[in-house]
């Protein structure tokens, strides 16, 4: 009574797989049996499960059970063997054929091996910002960081100064023309023509531009010598403190006063017409395990993350620890900048912030011209890389590719909706890095979707804060950051709901990249929106969001 | 796991490469971090023991797709004798083959791989013995396709090894990754290696890998490949000198054709061994605690039994197993990160220097500078145990071998044993994280683990204090009376062939507490549908039900490595705990269920239960998934262990308490809000403090009068004596349903009645024990831990006197309650109020009149009220009713 029974498996890959049979020959009472059994190779299955399935399915009397378990294993491994042999000998009959090169076969081993592992791989060249990176980090985290947070000060009051005093002279330049404009304004039909007042108006202009150009490279140069003059210090320092040992610093710098600030602009620079409304909320995410994580809600100007105070005034030293403490550490501040499709800081909000970038030197990234200009060029390579890729696999339908594909071949130098650079920083005052999301009109449309190139570069965005250990982030809640007055109460509302949910989606992913790490997110509402409005939308967070339950202390009855 | 002995522990770390951006899997989920794969690939590897090899402890991930390996470890390798140039004798040569062999014809019986042999991977520990080491690498790595390095060293690998090609994730002309080694792979290596030995000095050092890799594969045109390699590496003579079995070796390793070259198997069977073969005695797995063989069967003990107790050097932490003293190493404050850190081995740069300058819209990003810190370096490090060791140089040595026999001392005496009967009243966490309580705890459970079934009671007793997370899984299983041969059970369960459940388990699988690393990993899926197949299986009667998933994850967990036994834990537990609620139609069960909790609502949380009625917010809304998943569904695995540490020591009742306690721990919200307000706060559970649910779940147990819980539908009582070994049945751990049912016993009601009711009913015979009547008279000894009852009588005066049981009180129906239903004032029932708290027994004539007398007590917030099932004609035939002695 021979049997036979066939066990197809879809597994593993179709070219590699092939069918055996197995025979098995035994003696029941008078009969002679013998079972049959296709067997897909490579086995996958776990012989004894295989075994135990085969004496159930044919009904195989017990006193065989060893004998079949077996010869199934020695059969597996035999045929197993053979398989390696004819695949290992099919590999070096292609290389003496010449079907593979060996050549190309060596220089890619030697390329995994020197790119991958440090036993090969190219001694580092010694990086000049690393070791200076090391060496800031031990001594901010020293009794030295007052002394190096002073002395940053002093750098940035000088700079202070030297920009007031450039606004000065702009102001005087600025009336003297408008006091000469006057003039020719009156003169105007009389001795002047529109040609003469045109010419005037010119001239201003190109005598402003040269005031202005001068006090730029001006400013250009002294910061360019702050930073030099600084990191030599700091490495010096460093060096001190080694030799002798000791955490005494010697020489203490005090902070420089300067009363030219205080008196200058108290208003424009320093401070907000309206106070900053804010609200914290610390929420929980998951389904069984839940990872907690701190929101809040700010209603302030997007720059005030950014700008540089005092240290006079009240905990704006502190926060310049805490930024300058966390700049070289994995908890990493960033903030993101909504910009349109330019990399460069000519205009609007990215002229702001390059504004706000200047004013206090850099003392450990490139300026940002300089950081902007890397950007360019990795954006061009990144393009060229896309485009011959796409000429590779031309097959591969991407969403609206067509239209993309356009705007990308008019200016490969211009960024998308949804793309974004990043750029680093440590002279601002609570961001260390920022993200420049680009963003389109679309955005003040009352209709954009999750889908939305805006909302996917948030995610991005959030990833790559998974990656580089942001573990702060302020996001425009509503993706704008100047109100406008199309943007109504329900626009503002049905923005909110969105970005709160896709965020909420997106912070759940989140956990799966890093497992959960504790995070801050900011959501910042422009500072023109109503108190109301304020109110209205961090009543809509709890509810979208699973806000934790207070923590009850009374004790039980 | 084998005990430490002379070895140390050590760790090594790679990476894991990155998935591409944004891509997702064929279901629509996103795919699986490579690291994870690795993770669960990595588990087997722990259960690999073998003397040749060295055993793994433990895998852990860091952050972005860092995997630390701890395994054991000696300081000492093959690459010693590279560095002092020794050529070894040929007689070291034959044993370190042979004892490579035994290791690698090990591995491929697991159907694993080295790939990786080196002079640095073959260790040696104190007696010179070979032990292999990073041999699972491959293995866990998918053949190297998680990972960006290539597996094995340039001048080791095999001809068809370089032939067959490597994959680099940054090259696109190759889409595959290349087959799989098979054993004989190692065996060149391994020719190789022995090369170097006898030659004293390494192969192809100071080549280019490319020229040393062309180099091996123009062997093939070689017909005397150790000669042409002697003379390439100027060391004819020392290769001619060799004796002719070594020579043979050396020439059967390294065989260039794959297909001539033997595998270990047979080489370890060769002839040129014979001299050497009788030095080894074969490797005999120990038998595992369930099986069908005896586990004493090859026990000799020595004729002098004092050679057993040889104190060498009084190490007798080296005796615990690896796995134990790495556990414990952790909880002594050890920190993989910064051991590897220190060593230089970790090097990370700030994260701020390594941002990307652009990112395009689908997350690619570009401008990212080549990270070094990550790159291979596969160095092992030795993880220190001194920290661990000063933790523990309080810890006498009799510690380590504590007396199972006194039954009244649980704790071993020791001079710090004052310190420890003060940590048993410690919370839990805390313990869990006391590094010499867990030594003590884990010791005394291992004893008594190998003592099972025979110490069985002692399992119990001990897993009352508590029970500590190494040794969950096995304990649990002891707990369930798991018992015999449950591997071959479980391998004679098909579940391969297809079945119509599998849709849903594929389902359900990737959504069951995929926050665990093990559980999401595709080895834990594979697993989960295999015992879940299993089950539904061997179950023809019941079926698969959403929640069964769930269910089976605690127990997957703790047994990853053992199927077997977490089908068994799985299929003891059900008829356990949740008898028949697999039924294909279970409604009449769960519906019942539900009732009687709810009538346990009332019973404990009469204001809740008000409240809850009031608002319409009845159990079947919310508490099917808690009670058909055992709260599995609602509460991550962490929380899921303490959970049942308590509830397997409880009976079936129990989850009932566990219920109650979450709603009162939640029960200030509850009380304040509506419907839609509660349906909301449950649709996502907020954080449970599982400690206190635990204890106050264990109170209200206490307070639960036995037969109030009784179900018709629950699991009919277990054949007698099949208690083996006996468990002593104390009060809590007995079910009402395993008692011997008598004319006392509570009868089955119909659902429909059932729901009428807001209070338990309790049987004649529970009334009579927490009454202590009884007519041997009151002689009987107070068991601490009852509930303090009250009855009260609610028949009219007449008859009441005519006769009732002892320390009743009466309170005739008619008269209690006024027209609004308040508790009317008089002497009857302040008597009550003063015993508010009680349980309150209602004894009537009617049944109907008990149950609204309860329903009005219920309604004006008494706690803990229930009424004598069958009223006082229970009672008549027990004689136990007296008549008071008339007032004179």
């Amino acid at each position: 009574m021979p049997s036979c029974a066939t066990m197809k498996k879809n597994k593993g890959k179709a070219s590699s797989t092939n069918e055996k049979e197995f025979v098995f020959e035994f003696r029941a009472g008078q009969h002679n049996c013998v079972l049959k059994v296709p067997l897909q190779f490579p086995v996958q299955e776990i012989i004894n499960d295989l075994h135990g399935r085969l004496m159930l399915l044919h009904k195989i009397p017990c006193y065989i059970e060893t004998d079949l378990k077996s010869s199934l294993s020695s059969f597996v491994e035999k045929e197993t063997i053979l398989d390696y042999d004819r695949e290992a000998e099919l590999a070096l009959q292609r290389l003496t054929a010449g079907d593979v090169d060996i050549n190309q076969l060596t220089n890619a081993w030697t390329r995994s091996y020197v790119e991958t592992t440090l036993e090969h791989a190219r001694p580092e060249e010694p990086s000049w910002d690393e070791d200076f990176a090391d060496v800031y980090h031990e001594l901010i985290h020293s009794p030295a960081s007052d002394t190096l947070l002073n002395l940053e000060h002093n750098y940035f009051v000088s700079i202070s100064e030297l920009i007031s005093e450039r606004d000065m002279e702009l102001k005087k330049l600025q009336e003297r023309q408008a006091s000469e404009m006057d003039k020719v304004m009156h003169e105007l039909g009389n001795t002047l023509s529109d040609h003469d007042v045109n010419a005037v108006a010119s001239q201003h202009f190109d005598a402003q531009q040269v005031l202005e150009n001068k006090w730029a490279s001006e400013q250009k140069q002294v910061t360019g010598i702050q930073k030099h003059e600084y990191q030599q210090w700091v490495i010096s320092l460093h060096q001190d403190l080694q030799k002798s040992n000791s955490s005494q610093i010697t020489e203490e710098i005090k902070v420089q006063p300067s009363q030219l600030l205080e008196v200058a602009d108290p208003g424009a620079r320093m401070f907000e017409e309206q106070p900053q409304l804010e609200e914290s909320f610390t929420i929980h995410l998951g389904a069984q395990l839940k990872t907690m994580h701190n929101l809040r809600l700010v209603r302030a100007d997007v720059l005030d993350f950014c700008k540089h105070r005092q240290h006079s005034s009240a905990g704006a030293k502190l926060r310049r620890l805490q930024t300058a403490l966390s700049l070289y550490s994995s908890s990493l501040c960033g903030l993101v900048l909504l910009v349109d499709n330019r990399v460069n800081s000519y205009s609007g909000i990215k002229r702001e912030f390059a504004t706000v970038a200047k004013e206090c030197t850099d003392f450990h990234f490139p300026f940002l011209e300089a950081q902007l200009d890397e950007v360019q060029q990795v954006l061009l390579y990144a393009r060229a890389q896309r485009s011959s890729k796409q000429k590779e696999q031309p097959e591969i339908p991407r969403n609206g590719g067509d239209d993309k594909n356009k705007n990308v071949e008019r200016n490969p130098s211009n960024i998308l909706p949804g793309e974004f650079y990043i750029s680093r920083h440590s002279n601002l005052s609570e961001v260390h890095a920022v993200f420049h999301l680009c963003v389109d009109d679309n955005v003040r449309s009352g209709n954009i979707t999750a889908r939305d190139p805006a909302i996917m570069g948030l995610r991005n965005i959030l990833k790559v804060c998974c990656t580089h250990d942001v573990t702060t982030v302020t996001v425009p809640l509503l993706l704008v950051h100047d109100m406008s007055e199309e943007m109504t109460i329900p626009w503002c509302l049905k923005r909110a709901e969105l970005v709160f949910k896709c965020v909420k989606g997106f912070m759940m992913e989140m956990a799966s990249w890093d497992g959960g790490i504790s995070r801050t997110v900011q959501f910042l509402v422009p500072k023109s929106i109503s108190e109301e409005m304020f109110y209205q939308l961090s009543n809509m967070l709890p509810q979208i969001f699973r806000v934790s339950s207070t923590l009850t202390l009374t004790s039980k009855h | 796991m084998r005990p430490l002995k002379d070895a140390q522990l050590g760790a090594f770390t790679f990476f894991a490469s990155a998935l591409p951006h944004d891509v997702c899997g064929s279901n629509g989920l996103p795919l699986t971090p490579n690291s994870i794969k690795i993770l669960g690939r990595f588990q087997i590897l722990k259960t690999v023991t073998h003397p040749r090899l060295c055993q793994y402890v433990d895998i852990s991930r860091g952050k972005h797709e860092r995997l630390i390996v701890v395994a054991e470890h000696f300081e000492s390798s093959l690459s010693d004798f590279q560095k002092q140039g020794i050529k070894a004798s040929s007689e070291k040569v034959l044993q370190v083959a042979y004892e490579l062999l035994e290791g690698l014809d090990f591995m491929n019986k697991h159907g694993m791989v080295h790939r990786a042999l080196s002079a640095h991977n073959v260790l040696m520990d104190c007696k010179g013995n070979v032990k292999l080491a990073k041999f699972g690498l491959y293995h866990m790595t998918d053949h190297g396709a998680d990972v960006d390095f290539p597996i094995g060293y340039p001048s080791y690998l095999a001809p068809e090894v370089i032939a067959q090609g490597s994959f680099h994730p940054s090259d696109s002309s190759h889409d595959e990754a290349p087959l799989p080694s098979g054993p004989k792979t190692d065996v060149w290596s391994l020719g190789v290696l022995l090369f170097e030995l006898c030659a004293g000095r390494r192969l192809l050092q100071n080549i280019e890998i490319s020229e040393r890799l062309k180099f091996i594969l123009t062997l093939g045109c070689m017909d005397d490949i150790v000669t042409v390699l002697a003379e390439e590496h100027g060391c004819l003579d020392a290769i001619k000198e060799l004796p002719e079995n070594v020579l043979e070796l050396l020439r059967k390793c390294l065989t260039f054709l794959p297909s001539k070259r033997p595998t270990p198997a047979e080489l370890l069977g060769d002839p040129i061994f014979n001299g050497v073969s009788c030095l080894y005695t074969p490797f005999k797995k120990p038998v595992s605690l369930f099986s069908s063989s005896l586990r004493c069967a090859h026990l000799e003990l020595p004729e002098d039994i004092s050679d057993l107790c040889k104190d060498d050097d009084e190490d007798y932490l080296s005796e615990r197993a690896i796995n134990e003293v790495y556990h414990l190493w952790c909880l002594a404050g050890g920190d993989l990160e910064k051991e590897l850190t220190n060593k230089g081995i970790i090097q990370s740069k700030p994260p701020i220097c390594t941002l990307a300058n652009f990112v395009l819209e689908d997350g690619e990003s570009f401008g990212q500078r080549r990270d070094r810190s990550f790159l291979l370096d596969d160095t092992t490090v030795t993880l220190s145990l001194c920290q661990l060791g000063n933790r523990l140089r309080d810890v006498a040595g009799e510690a380590y071998y504590p007396l199972l026999e006194d039954e009244q001392s649980s704790l071993p005496q020791s001079n710090s044993s004052n310190e420890l009967s003060t940590t048993v009243k410690l919370p839990l966490i805390i313990r869990e994280r006391d590094t010499e309580y867990q030594l003590i705890r884990i010791i005394l459970f291992d004893r008594l683990l190998k003592a099972y079934p025979y110490k069985k009671n002692l399992v119990w007793k001990e897993a009352r204090v508590d029970i500590p997370p190494l040794v969950r899984g096995l304990v649990w299983a002891a707990l369930l009376g798991i018992e015999g041969d449950i591997q071959a059970k479980y391998e004679s369960t098909d579940k391969d062939t297809p079945i119509p459940t599998d849709r849903q388990i594929e389902v359900d699988i990737p959504r069951c507490h995929q926050y665990d690393e093990l559980l999401s990993s595709p080895q834990g899926h594979i697993k989960f549908r295999r015992v879940l197949k299993a089950w539904v299986v061997s179950h023809p009667d019941l079926v698969y039900w959403q929640g069964l998933d769930s269910l089976c994850a605690p127990f997957l967990y703790l047994n990853f490595n053992n199927e077997a036994l977490a089908y068994a834990c799985m299929s003891a537990f059900i008829p356990k705990y949740l008898y028949n609620f697999f039924l294909k139609d279970n409604s009449h069960v769960i519906q019942e269920y539900l009732t009687v909790f709810s009538q346990m609502i009332a019973f404990h949380d009469p204001e809740l239960s008000n409240h809850l009625n009031e608002i319409g917010f009845i159990p079947d809304l919310y508490a099917i998934p808690w009670f058909l998943t055992m709260f599995t569904h609602v509460f991550p695995l962490h929380k899921i262990f303490h959970l049942w540490d308590t509830l397997l020591l409880g009976n079936s009742s129990f989850p009932f308490c566990i219920g109650v306690a979450i709603l009162q721990q939640l029960r200030d919200r509850l009380l304040a809000n509506g419907f839609n307000e509660c349906i909301l706060l449950f649709s996502d559970l907020p954080e449970i403090d599982i400690e206190r649910c635990v204890r106050e779940s264990i109170n209200l147990f206490c307070w639960t009068p036995k037969s109030a819980t009784y179900r018709q539908h629950a699991q009919p009582p277990k054949a007698a004596g099949d208690n083996g070994f006996g468990k002593a049945a104390s009060y809590y751990t007995s079910d009402y349903q395993d008692m011997p049912k008598t004319d006392l016993s509570r009868d089955p009601l119909a659902l429909c009645d059932l729901k009428a009711e807001v209070s338990p009913r309790i049987s004649a015979e529970d009334l009579i024990d927490l009454c202590e009547l009884s007519l041997s008279g009151p002689g009987k000894r107070t068991r601490a831990g009852k509930p303090k009852i009250v009855a009260v009588d609610i028949r009219n005066l007449e008859d009441f006197n005519r006769g009732h049981i002892s320390g009743s009180i009466n309170i005739p129906f008619s008269t209690a309650f006024g027209p609004n239903s308040e508790l009317v004032q008089c002497p009857a029932t302040g008597v009550l109020q003063s015993y508010r708290g009680r349980v309150i027994v209602i004894i009537s004539h009617a049944i109907t009149n008990a149950i609204m007398f309860a329903a009005h007590l219920v309604k004006v917030n008494f706690p803990r009220v229930c009424f004598l099932d069958g009223g006082i004609n229970k009672l008549k035939p027990t004689g136990l009713l007296t008549v008071p002695s008339p007032m004179i």
